[in-house]
């Protein structure tokens, strides 16, 4: 490979290992071990690894990062003192979590109590297999990726149910249950926006998606489908001002009050990591991925990882937002939550889905140039 | 019902207002504490800083100096022992009951120099003892560290309130001056006998006893068995602390208008 990607470099690894483990076996196993085969199932497993650890660093400086922000719109510092400027903070915070005892309620349901943050955890981590960040991604090769995103990104409530409903714990029953109802209200709009895009771009493979956006970005055009998208996406991830499931000083946590220690960081983590997979999302639909626009010179973009690196900037900023609307808005209640969910949400994103097909059919926009395909 | 529990602001604005406006608010204090917050890293930075001088000192006419918070702050009390009577005024003006009069070396051997010893786990820094001190000795500083690992450690030794003294800390100017006693100790001749206990504590020296006349014996009466002397209080050096009344055993002085 001329360019030098994370893919390659696990392989690289992979290659260095066998060869390694090899030359200690005689010659079936020694030439079993160093065919491709084996090199790239091994390839593929350090790549999934760096991956996994990848996602919670970035998920755990995500959590700093909106610390550190939120900080300065209040005019002070936030965490300061474990590492340079706090960096080392949450690592801090997550180790006293890990070493906390973890107390189930003796009435909870033992399965559901400890399924529900475990499932939510794993099928959070699960999503970073299939979003590709970078060109030469394995994961992102498949036909369906976006969708199969979204299925895997819409399996929370229901695990927010379970450990709501087995803590045995009315208010957390009942946080369980709004939680679910808000999640599922704005499914129907991130669905549809995503749809905007999907007829824009021709394709369900976000690695299509982002190279549909060489000639301009979709947040131009599709600014309907963006603002649905990403308010969308603030509901999903319970963030403020769509929090009120969790609401945390306010009903002490929500759905997640009988859980501590490391079934709690279980949930902050993967309420992070949502809001990862959600950065992420807003980045390949709509900002264009890991490209820069055709107007930066070539010469900056040539360095080793700079799609990773470009993507990961992208994501940053983005998070950004999310944290900045979080420093603006107040909570709203479950009936305003609901009413702005089905009676403005969705028909904003049957506009947006309008607004994109008319796109499709004239082809060429005055200040974005040109549909490059002509879409399905 | 649904047209009743919509929130409006104002009638007619426009909803995307409500987005965008507090936004911008927000955005606007962000690009303010983007290089510099309020919030200052206390054990690193402080407040006494020059740095910090002129940012801080918002309110007009209460000007800053370097190493002191607020020119009326009431922090640590400083005690300038070779100034202190000893007259317990402090001790008595002080609702937590944190002071103790306690000896300090260097009095008469008879009448041990005593001052105040401040427990600072019941102080609630106040200001009334400093307000009550007739001669200025006790005084509170600015200094606003007092955090200790022990809890003994919280109670202050005159020696060590003379150490902060030593320090010459800024002092709180502003000491409320001592609510004017117009009244005088007075004393009830007949009571008396003499026994020189108030003149014997009076921290400013101010009573002395002089002697009076003894009465010829009358007929079928008999001489009280006394010693014929008694106090007169220089009003001028009196601080009005109210130790000769305290001590006195026949209660025989009180407080009145000098005719």
């Amino acid at each position: 490979m001329s360019t030098v990607t994370l893919f390659s470099v696990s392989y690289d690894l992979s290659t260095v290992i066998a060869r390694g483990v090899a030359s200690v076996f005689p010659q079936p196993i020694h030439g079993w071990i160093l065919s491709s085969d084996v090199v790239l199932g091994f390839a593929i497993l350090f790549f999934a690894i760096i991956l996994l650890a990848a996602s919670m660093i970035n998920t755990i400086m995500l959590i700093w990062w909106e610390r550190k922000l939120l900080g300065r719109f209040m005019d002070r510092r936030g965490a300061m003192h474990v590492g340079y400027a706090g960096l080392l903070q949450n690592f801090a915070d997550g180790f006293k979590l890990f070493r906390k005892f973890t107390v189930r309620p003796r009435e909870a349901d033992s399965a559901g109590f400890y399924f529900g943050p475990t499932a939510y955890m794993a099928t959070s981590l699960i999503i970073f297999g299939v979003l590709p960040i970078s060109t030469g991604w394995n994961g992102g090769t498949l036909p369906l990726t976006l969708l199969l995103a979204l299925v895997i990104f819409s399996f929370a409530p229901l695990f927010i149910f379970v450990s709501a409903w087995s803590s045995n714990n009315k208010y957390s029953l009942m946080g369980g249950m709004r939680s679910a109802a808000q999640m599922i209200a704005y499914e129907v709009p991130i669905l549809l926006a995503v749809v905007a895009v999907v007829i824009v771009a021709g394709s369900f493979d976000l690695t299509t998606i982002v190279y549909e956006q060489q000639n301009y970005w979709f947040w131009g055009p599709l600014v309907v489908a963006l603002i649905v998208f990403v308010a969308g996406m603030l509901a999903e991830m319970e963030r403020i001002p769509f929090d009120l499931p969790e609401a945390e000083a306010e009903l002490v946590e929500g759905w997640n009050t009988e859980y501590g220690g490391m079934l709690f960081a279980f949930f902050m983590l993967a309420d992070y990591l949502r809001g990862l997979v959600g950065s992420f999302l807003v980045v390949l639909l709509f900002l264009g991925g890991w490209t820069l626009p055709t107007w930066v010179p070539s010469s900056l973009t040539s360095f080793p990882l700079a799609g990773i690196v470009i993507f990961m900037v992208k994501t940053y900023l983005v998070f950004g937002l999310f944290v900045w609307v979080r420093a603006s808005l107040p909570r709203v209640r479950t009936d305003q939550l609901l009413r702005v969910g089905w009676n403005r949400m969705i028909p904003l994103s049957l506009l947006a889905i309008f607004l994109a097909a008319v796109l499709v059919t004239v082809k060429c926009l005055p200040l974005f140039g040109c549909v490059p395909s002509p879409g399905v | 019902m649904a047209s009743e529990i919509t929130a409006k602001e104002k009638p007619g604005e426009n909803p995307i207002l409500w987005v965008a406006r507090p936004m911008a608010t927000a955005a606007r204090q962000f690009g303010k504490s983007l290089f510099r917050p309020s919030t200052i890293i206390y054990p690193y930075e402080r407040l006494e800083d020059p740095k910090f001088r002129e940012k801080v000192a918002v309110a007009p006419g209460k000007p800053i100096g370097v190493g002191q918070v607020w020119d009326n702050y009431r922090g640590v009390h400083a005690l300038n022992i070779s100034t202190c009577i000893s007259c317990n005024l402090c001790a008595f003006s002080c609702p937590d009951l944190c002071i103790e009069m306690v000896t300090v070396p260097g009095g008469d051997p008879k009448h041990p120099k005593k001052c105040p010893q401040i427990d600072y786990g019941k102080c609630s820094y106040c200001g009334f003892c400093s307000d009550a001190c007739p001669e200025g000795c006790l005084t509170m500083t600015t200094r606003y560290e007092n955090s200790t690992s022990k809890r003994s450690e919280m109670v202050f030794s005159p020696q060590r309130m003379l150490e902060i003294y030593q320090h010459k800390l800024p002092m709180n100017p502003i000491r409320l001056a001592r609510p004017a006693n117009e009244d005088s100790i007075l004393l009830e001749p007949p009571l008396c006998i003499g026994c020189n206990a108030c003149a014997r504590d009076c921290p400013t020296q101010c009573i002395t006893m002089l002697d009076i006349p003894k009465p010829e014996a009358k007929p079928g009466e008999k001489v009280p068995k006394r010693i014929w002397k008694e106090p007169v209080v220089n009003d001028s050096d009196c601080v009005r602390c109210g130790t000769c009344i305290s001590v006195c055993p026949k209660e025989c002085l009180f407080w009145g208008t000098r005719k």
